[in-house]
């Protein structure tokens, strides 16, 4: 199968992916923000016999607060938190209460809740990972010395990092507008899953190609790149399919409440097992062949 | 072959302890010097488990300054960030800590997991047993599910310590107003009443009159009367009490039953208080005389209410205000200036110790020294001093500020006194300057528990608002009950369904798999539970991604293997070749996840992002279980499975259909 040889196919693909991605990252609505980031409303629900959070669970949901965390803190005392209210929110979901669960209740006390993840969490995550990502640069360089240009290594496989993380805040993005997909702070630990799977991956190709041009230095590299892959491909195919499986049982069985990070999870799978053989190898070969001189899969009118 | 064995026999002790560790609900070693305590045996396998999986406990405190004004938001912030900061430095649980209000008045505080008390007490003379006192908790005190163990304490005192599920905290009403006390303080009452002190006198012979010189000796006022039940009664309802009893035992031999006798204190100002005791001891002795006996026996002399929430509640509601002031003892010699000395009428032996000790003798000066020139404190021991200790290493400026204190009182014979939260913890003296900016405090109610929480709170900084626990109470998982049960047989399913296609697809690569990836299984969770790691859905995040790449490690290993037979090796042989093969992308890899997870654990810690700590922190141990597991544990499972098979059955470890062998090379078939 000749991969390499359909490169500007793929860089293009992922290119086009990368910007979608971003767009829908950067303009209104962007990502909806969940209430581990935004203040909301916190109040005290006591009835006078005890009910199941179930049943409470699905009250909120009929009037929209599916995200709402429901704590049971004794028999029919719930603690609940949920988006900001205002007073025709507590009423909405009172007048809910009182059709659905048709036992006597009182809310003794509402109050204003901050948010429960701080503020300078996302910037600190992405100050971490930025670290990271240098750090696993400067071992790349390093695990890679022997071939030459291991700083290419090193970038591309960044560069196939950054496009898993773009297209999965994208697809996210998309989401929100058509499930109500949400980012809480979990997401943020689906998105560090994402990057650590995009980078091992990566890897674990490279290795390969580093392999095959040291067996035969001589033979050109896109042909190394090319045998690479396709030696390969069994084994990320399996990979990917064990560990897809296990999260799709999840998604499956797990219940609704981890369904938003599940699909985080699934798609960067997906995302950074293709990335590594059809971007970021296809990256090295580009640079290799300095394609970027040609810029000939922008197509004809940049030629030269 | 031998090699083979002795690494196949290490695998299946390192699995069956693995096994037993994860199975045994509770993990309690108590060897000489070494108290090991783990697991929890409510939870699943006994691990530790984040408040998404498993509830815990609900606090609210209030804030206010120490002015009782109300609190500023950046004040609100900065109390968020230190509780939070110093439940992680506990034990990495993932607490929630929000504000409540606008704006902002309230902390709201969820631990997970952590519901259980214990309380110890301590009877004069060990006058209650453990089967007593059991039996009156579950009976009287509606704790069914109390237990009782007889400890004896670092000093050589006998203690019994009551495990409890919960204890009310005070019931407050929004004002502040205290509607009923806490649980532990009614229990201690309860268990004065129930088990009451017994005050035993003894007189010998007729009353001495006061012309007689036998047994009188301290009392300024002659004995008037012989004795009796009832003027001994008298006597102690003339102390204002009503609920005791009192019996004669035998000729002048009397028993006199007081719950909860008061006991002599002290006040803020080193005012000492008389107690119960001592009034009777006084009063008797004036009517009666010197008693031959006066003895109490069976009164608390020792409560202490720990574990779980409690402990929780120390390590939040303390400012952790570290004080430093310079103290200048009084004069040791008479200074010769027409002044009374020893000043009050003291004898010298008594002045030197009081003149450094009662507040009225010496004075104080404030250092510019604080709690935020610490940059490291950590509990520990020190040679020649029996209980813990806190460690603490000072910043330049606070350390050449200590250099200058210790100087000058190692001249001026005076002190360094060191206050935590305005008590006194202790007020050493110096030989010398001591440099380098690192010393350590002791006090005299430090244990193990109580340094490190001492520690803590020190390390992450003093509150700047004082806080007042309002509400208590325990709360169930966020994510719901049954979340946890669904994702564990999810998470079964999942694993079936990998173990599965592993061994369809693979054969006896994919046995050795499958076998490898349940070894990785019980040493992973066995790893968690020593540690402890909490668990939360972050770490199973983790989880998940470290058993993709377990799998994956051993997929290198299966591809590189067949691989190795097609180009026409012998099993054994390709066995070895394969693993060669694939070890450095295993290596490679995995280092880089280790990368990964060291510098997110290390911006977690700094930054104060639990979330991100806990996900590395699993990530870390994930990988590297997994990473030992590849290189060791598949390498020997495959051999043995590989001299099992025999070289005539090489096609069990080609995989179904050979996809991938298709590049410009023909395949080489192995032969059979």
């Amino acid at each position: 199968m000749d991969v390499v040889g359909r490169k500007r196919y793929f860089l293009s693909l992922s290119l086009v992916l990368v910007i979608i991605g971003v767009v829908f990252v950067s303009i209104p609505p962007r990502l909806n923000l969940g209430i581990d980031f935004t203040s909301g409303t916190s109040f005290d629900l006591e009835f006078a016999d005890d009910v199941a959070t179930e049943d409470l669970r699905s009250a909120l949901s009929a009037v929209g607060h599916d995200d709402a965390i429901i704590q049971k803190s004794g028999d029919g005392e719930f603690f609940i938190r949920t988006r900001d209210l205002g007073q025709s929110g507590i009423e909405e979901i009172q007048a809910e209460i009182n059709t659905s669960i048709s036992t006597e209740y009182r809310v003794p006390s509402v109050t204003s809740v901050g948010q429960s993840v701080a503020d300078d969490t996302v910037r600190n995550a992405v100050i971490a990972v930025v670290v990271a990502a240098l750090f696993v640069m400067l071992y790349v360089m390093y695990a890679f010395r022997s071939v030459p240009k291991s700083y290419r290594y090193a970038i591309a496989a960044i560069v196939a990092l950054g496009h898993d993380v773009f297209i999965v805040l994208g697809l996210f993005s998309i989401l929100g507008q058509v499930i109500d997909a949400e980012v809480n702070a979990i997401f943020i630990v689906g998105i560090l899953t994402v990057i650590g799977y995009s980078v091992h991956d990566t890897i674990v190709i490279f290795d390969r190609i580093r392999e095959n041009v040291s067996i035969a230095p001589n033979r050109p590299f896109s042909a190394s790149v090319n045998i690479s892959i396709n030696e390969s491909f069994a084994r990320s195919l399996s990979t990917s399919i064990t560990t897809a499986l296990t999260i799709v049982a999840l998604l499956l069985f797990g219940g609704e409440t981890l369904r938003d990070f599940l699909i985080v999870l699934l798609s960067g799978v997906i995302i950074g097992t293709y990335s590594s053989m059809f971007l970021a190898a296809q990256i090295l070969v580009a640079w290799e062949d300095r394609d970027y001189k040609k810029l000939k899969f922008w197509g004809r009118a940049t030629a030269n | 072959m031998r090699r083979q064995l002795r690494g196949l026999i290490f695998l299946i002790i390192l699995l069956s302890v693995s096994i037993v560790i994860v199975a045994l609900p509770k993990i309690d070693i108590d060897v000489i010097g070494i108290d090991f305590e783990r697991g929890d045996d409510e939870n699943l396998l006994g691990l530790s488990l984040g408040l998404d999986l498993q509830g815990g406990t609900h606090l609210v405190y209030t804030a206010q300054t120490k002015d009782g004004e109300d609190p500023s938001i950046d004040d609100m912030d900065a109390v968020r960030t230190t509780i939070e900061s110093r439940i992680n430095q506990f034990g990495l649980s993932e607490p929630t800590v929000q504000l409540l209000g606008t704006p902002p008045d309230r902390v709201l505080i969820q631990i997970p997991g952590l519901t259980g008390a214990s309380i110890s007490a301590g009877f004069q003379g060990n006058a209650v047993t453990a089967a007593n006192l059991e039996a009156y908790f579950r009976s009287d005190l509606g704790h069914p599910e109390a237990t009782v163990a007889v400890v004896t304490d670092d000093d050589g005192i006998e203690l019994l310590v009551v495990s409890i599920d919960q204890l009310q905290g005070d019931r407050i009403d929004a004002e502040g107003t205290v509607l009923e006390v806490a649980e532990s303080e009614q229990i201690r009452t309860k268990l004065g009443d129930q088990f009451p002190a017994q005050l035993r006198v003894l007189y010998t012979g007729p009353v001495p009159t006061s012309t007689s010189t036998d047994l009188v000796t301290a009392t300024s006022t002659a004995p008037v009367e012989e004795a009796t039940v009832a003027l001994i009664e008298a006597e102690v309802a003339g102390l204002g009490r009503t609920n005791f009893t009192v019996e004669e035992l035998s000729e002048r031999n009397f028993a006199i039953t007081l719950p909860n006798p008061v006991e002599d204190g002290i006040t803020e100002d080193g005012v000492l208080i008389e107690g119960e005791v001592t009034a009777l001891r006084k009063a008797f002795a004036a009517r009666f005389g010197d008693p031959l006996i006066f003895a109490l026996t069976g009164q608390i002399n020792q409560y202490t209410v720990g574990g779980g929430v409690q402990e929780a509640k120390q390590l939040i509601g303390q400012t952790a205000q570290l004080d430093f002031r310079e103290r200048t003892c009084g004069p040791l010699l008479d200074p010769q200036d027409g002044s009374e000395w020893p000043p009050d009428g003291l004898t010298e032996f008594e002045w030197a110790s009081e003149r450094c000790s009662n507040p009225s003798y010496f004075s104080e000066s404030s250092l510019p020294l604080t709690g935020a020139n610490l940059v490291n404190a950590f509990a520990g021991t020190q040679p020649g001093i029996a209980r813990p200790v806190v460690n603490i290493e000072f910043d330049g400026e606070g350390g050449d500020e200590f250099f200058e204190v210790t100087d000058r009182i190692s001249r001026t014979n005076g002190l360094l006194a060191i206050y935590l939260d305005g008590s006194e913890l202790v007020a050493p003296a110096a030989q010398a300057g001591i440099s380098g900016g690192r010393a350590f405090i002791q006090g005299p109610d430090f244990t193990g528990e109580r340094a490190r929480t001492v520690a803590i709170q020190l390390k992450s900084g003093a509150l700047p608002l004082e806080l007042t626990l309002v509400q208590e109470r325990n709360v169930d998982a966020t994510l719901g009950e049954d979340t946890l049960r669904k994702s564990v047989i999810a998470g079964l399913i999942g694993l079936a369904l990998v173990l599965f296609y592993m061994i369809v697809y693979y054969k006896a690569s994919g046995l050795v798999a499958a076998l490898a990836l349940m070894l990785y299984a019980a040493i992973t969770l066995a790893v968690f539970k020593i540690a402890p790691v909490t668990l939360t859905l972050s770490g199973i995040a983790a989880l998940i991604l470290t058993i993709g790449t377990a799998v994956d490690a051993n997929i290198l290993i299966a591809e590189r293997t067949k691989e190795e037979l097609r180009a026409g090796r012998t099993l054994f042989a390709a066995i070895s070749e394969g693993f060669a093969r694939a070890w450095p992308s295993i290596r490679d890899s995995n280092v880089a996840t280790l990368i990964t997870s060291v510098v997110l654990f290390w911006f977690g810690d700094r930054l104060g992002t639990s979330v991100m700590q806990g996900f590395a922190l699993t990530l870390g141990i994930g990988t590297l279980v997994s990473m030992f597991t590849a290189f060791f544990a598949s390498r020997v499972i495959s051999r043995t499975l590989g001299s099992v098979t025999g070289p005539s059955r090489m096609k069990l470890w080609v995989p179904v259909g050979g996809v991938g062998a298709d590049h410009d090379e023909p395949s080489q078939q192995a032969g059979d």
